[in-house]
């Protein structure tokens, strides 16, 4: 054999070994994506899951225990799905009636969600949009949609 | 002004189509009159550009509202500073400042010194060109910079404070810069293989080209991190978010072409993988730019703007085919004369390790940033990976990139021999192995940690020795000084040692990676006035909940006192600023710096009894990271200097056209 082709398999089970690596790690550390429906729904499939889900925020629910460090919350949708949340952290910047809330985390209890990391989504975040112009109504229908250019 | 700024823009997309018709028209029909004119186009077109960027920084600058890019991203008591960087804040704007950068790489090509009478010319300027259309029509049809409001609204909606760091006015700058830069060895490579030119002119050619882009990408992405360290409060200084992802892969592959290169170079082998990495490193910045203005991908930060991305997936895609076409007719001819390999344990296997560990780890980022699309074309759910997915993958692959990086300076070109294996790397092996039992047992025990330093040991010890047999060399020559023999010995070989500053960087930010990653502390807690919180060696009194006022902005500050071992180190102020036209408020973190460990105070939240919740971080080695990057500049700019050895324009012995 040429000391070409010899290295050209060097060369394979090196590749080889990454695509290996990256078949091993793909299981262990994805998540999936839902809608709040679909998770209601499908909740007991999802116990151990890693999640990440949107919901749009109702601000009278907030309830933040500064000693004990827990936020919860409820979010809905549009379809008048209700969740309640658990976040032991704080709350995040711009957390008011009608924002879209990004949740990561599990659906460990019943209609509860225990979430690692709450964000918040604006649409108008990066765009210089006004955000005393921010109003609850049009972001409903950007719940579970992409940005888009308005 | 408005007519003006527009005329600009579509005058200067009028000219680029000409000069592309008018130079390929001249190449076909071989009449240089036809290149000088599009090459005259080419200055014409710098003009355009130019005075766009000056109408824009114009108007921002005097804040004329009525203008809906100013108005979108300014407002009147902005510092000028940020009035002016406000440039790149949006999507036109950043697209102008690209734009810009191209025409000017352009005539820098076309009109350089050594490029004088080369047949490849009318060819590059060809192909740039035709970047020159796409981005003139981008701006002319697509992202508008200059739209007039019906109404003149009395104030600009402000800049997102966020972005009013000093790191967001280099941070964007620089990877545009390397965006571009990549554009250039593509050009050439492109120009090289229609002529069929299948030598390495255009390597030798663009190699200063390649590692000033490669260089502003590296700073790109590092403001990037440094940004969001100081910036955004999470502690951390990258993501793997699909944004970061879009400008780390480029420069992956960019950093193995620089490699690989010397391969060609030395053995006239990998020609087709080098010219395959460039295509791919250029189609990654357009790729890139496509995954963070397309809006595929959910990502906290990327800009909200559709039809965009689009344009340039389609212009990628254009671009990649016509090049792999380009690439299969002239398959044979570079098949031809190629060198072979004489032993495995040599640099060149060592470097082609090297170029397959880059790539491999460039596609595994590629792979998770798109596996949420993939899985949702196939199953119908979008499985995202995150941050864990990546360490996992990249962590293993970094490590060996480090060690192939600490062999290979001890390697001979062709063929090692055992006996000078043995030679060159008992003593970094053994010092590397004390050090790795020295750190068990002085308490670093996690298996990352410690094989993760070995390394590196070995890293610095064999670039340590290569620079000593250097200076022991050449004083057996000169009878030099140490100091004068260093001193000439890298001016003499600047590549050479450059490279080495680059890999000793790229140590220490490995040593800040391992550090930060494997043994950063956090807490989060609720205090009274007057409590504290302990985290370490760390003591944080919580003295003080006041708020001030600084210009129309509301901050809200917390007076900490810190203490280490009981030490007094002094009073802090984190803080959360409210901003007066800005809904939402940012937090300014506290951070002690040293050359062991940062400390990261965030004040989170207060109740209105003075409770207050600060989240506490002890991050090892960060500075590290930082003089790693700032190394990477030296080297880099080391090895790029025009210096008075070994700096001999290469000469061209491609084919001769009459038209240049």
């Amino acid at each position: 054999m040429k000391k070409n082709t010899i290295v050209m398999l060097g060369g394979f089970i090196i590749a080889g070994a990454i695509v290996f690596l990256l078949m091993a790690a793909t299981p262990g550390s994805s998540g999936v994506e839902l809608t709040m429906k679909e998770l209601l729904a499908t909740q007991n499939q999802h116990q151990d899951d890693y999640v990440t889900v949107e919901g749009l925020l109702i601000e009278d629910s907030i309830k933040w225990d500064a000693d004990k460090i827990e936020l919860k919350f409820d979010v809905k949708d549009n379809d008048g799905n209700l969740m309640h949340v658990i976040h032991n952290g704080t709350k995040p910047d711009n957390f008011s009636e009608g924002v879209i809330t990004i949740l990561q985390g599990a659906p460990t209890k019943k209609d509860t969600f225990v979430a690692e990391t709450v964000k918040t989504r604006c649409p108008s975040k990066y765009e210089g949009k006004d955000m005393k112009d921010y109003d609850p109504e049009t972001h409903k229908a950007k719940l579970d949609q992409p940005p888009k250019e308005e | 002004m408005f007519l003006f700024a527009n005329a600009t823009i579509y005058i200067g997309l009028a000219i680029a189509i000409y000069s592309l018709l008018i130079i390929t028209f001249g190449i076909s029909t071989k009449n240089q009159k036809l290149i000088n004119s599009g090459k005259g186009g080419m200055i014409a077109l710098f003009v355009c550009a130019s005075l766009a960027m000056i109408s824009l920084f114009y108007l921002l600058a005097t804040s004329q509202f009525q203008y809906e890019y100013v108005n979108d991203y300014t407002s009147s008591e902005l510092p000028i500073i940020y009035k002016l960087t406000a440039l790149w804040a949006g999507n036109a704007g950043s697209l102008l400042l690209w734009t810009f950068f191209l025409t000017l790489y352009m005539i820098m090509i076309a009109f350089s010194r050594k490029m004088k009478g080369n047949p490849m010319v009318p060819y590059i300027s060809a192909i740039l060109m035709a970047n020159g259309v796409f981005f003139f029509f981008i701006l002319g049809f697509v992202a508008k910079p200059f739209i007039l409001l019906d109404t003149v609204p009395l104030e600009g909606k402000g800049l997102n404070p966020m972005l009013q760091n000093p790191g967001m006015i280099i941070h964007p700058v620089t990877l545009y810069l390397g965006y571009v830069g990549l554009a250039i060895p593509f050009a050439f490579a492109m120009a090289a293989l229609i002529l069929k030119n299948v030598d390495d002119f255009w390597i030798k050619m663009t190699r200063r080209w390649t590692i000033i882009a490669w260089l502003f990408l590296s700073l790109g992405n590092i403001f990037g991190g440094q940004w969001a360290y100081v910036e955004l409060g999470w502690g951390g200084y990258w993501a793997w978010d699909p944004v970061e992802n879009a400008s780390f892969m480029p420069w992956l592959t960019a950093t193995a072409f620089l490699h690989s290169v010397m391969i060609q170079e030395r053995k006239n082998m990998l020609k087709i993988w080098n010219i395959s990495l460039i295509i791919v490193s250029y189609a990654l910045t357009l790729f890139g730019t496509f995954l963070v203005r397309s809006g595929v991908l959910t990502s906290v930060h990327a800009f909200a703007n559709s039809n965009l991305g689009l344009y340039f997936l389609i212009f990628m895609g254009i671009a990649v085919i016509l090049a792999l076409y380009v690439l299969m007719s002239r398959y044979n001819l570079l098949k031809r004369s190629a060198g072979q390999f004489n032993s495995f344990v040599s640099k060149e296997s060592s470097f082609l390790v090297n170029n397959l560990l880059l790539v491999g780890a460039a596609f595994a980022v590629f792979w998770g940033t798109i596996f949420p699309l993939v899985s949702e074309a196939v199953r119908g759910t979008k499985v995202t990976v995150g941050l864990p997915f990546f360490n996992k993958v990249e962590a293993p692959i970094l490590l060996s990139m480090m060690f192939v990086m600490a062999v290979c300076p001890m390697l001979a070109w062709q063929r090692s021999t055992v006996k000078n294996l043995r030679k060159n790397f008992t003593i970094p092996a053994v010092l590397a192995v004390i050090g790795m039992v020295l750190m068990v047992v002085l308490g670093i025990q996690k298996a990352w940690a410690v094989i993760g330093y070995g390394v590196i040991i070995l890293l610095l010890i064999t670039h340590f020795l290569e620079f000593y047999r250097g200076v022991k060399a050449r004083r057996k020559m000169t009878k030099e000084t140490p100091i004068v023999a260093l001193y000439r010995l890298m001016i003499r070989n600047r590549r050479r040692y450059g490279g080495y500053i680059v890999h000793l960087g790229i140590a220490f930010i490995t040593m800040g990676i391992i550090g930060s990653q494997n043994y950063d502390l956090q807490t989060m807690k609720t205090v009274s006035l007057g409590q504290s919180i302990d985290l370490q060696d760390y003591r944080i009194n919580y003295e003080r909940l006041d708020q001030k006022k600084e210009g129309i902005n509301d901050i809200v500050y917390a007076d900490v006192t810190v203490f280490r071992n009981g030490k007094k180190l002094g009073t802090y102020q984190p803080e959360k600023v409210f901003y007066g036209n800005w809904e939402q408020p940012s937090s300014e973190v506290a951070i002690i710096s040293s050359l062991k460990e940062d400390l990261y105070i965030v004040l989170s939240a207060w109740e209105d009894d003075g409770k207050a919740t600060f989240v506490v971080k002890v991050n090892p080695m960060m500075n590290w990271l930082w003089i790693g990057s700032f190394m990477i500049v030296i080297g880099a700019l080391f090895a790029v200097w025009n210096g008075k050895y070994g700096n001999v324009t290469p000469r061209y012995t491609g084919v001769r056209k009459e038209v240049s």
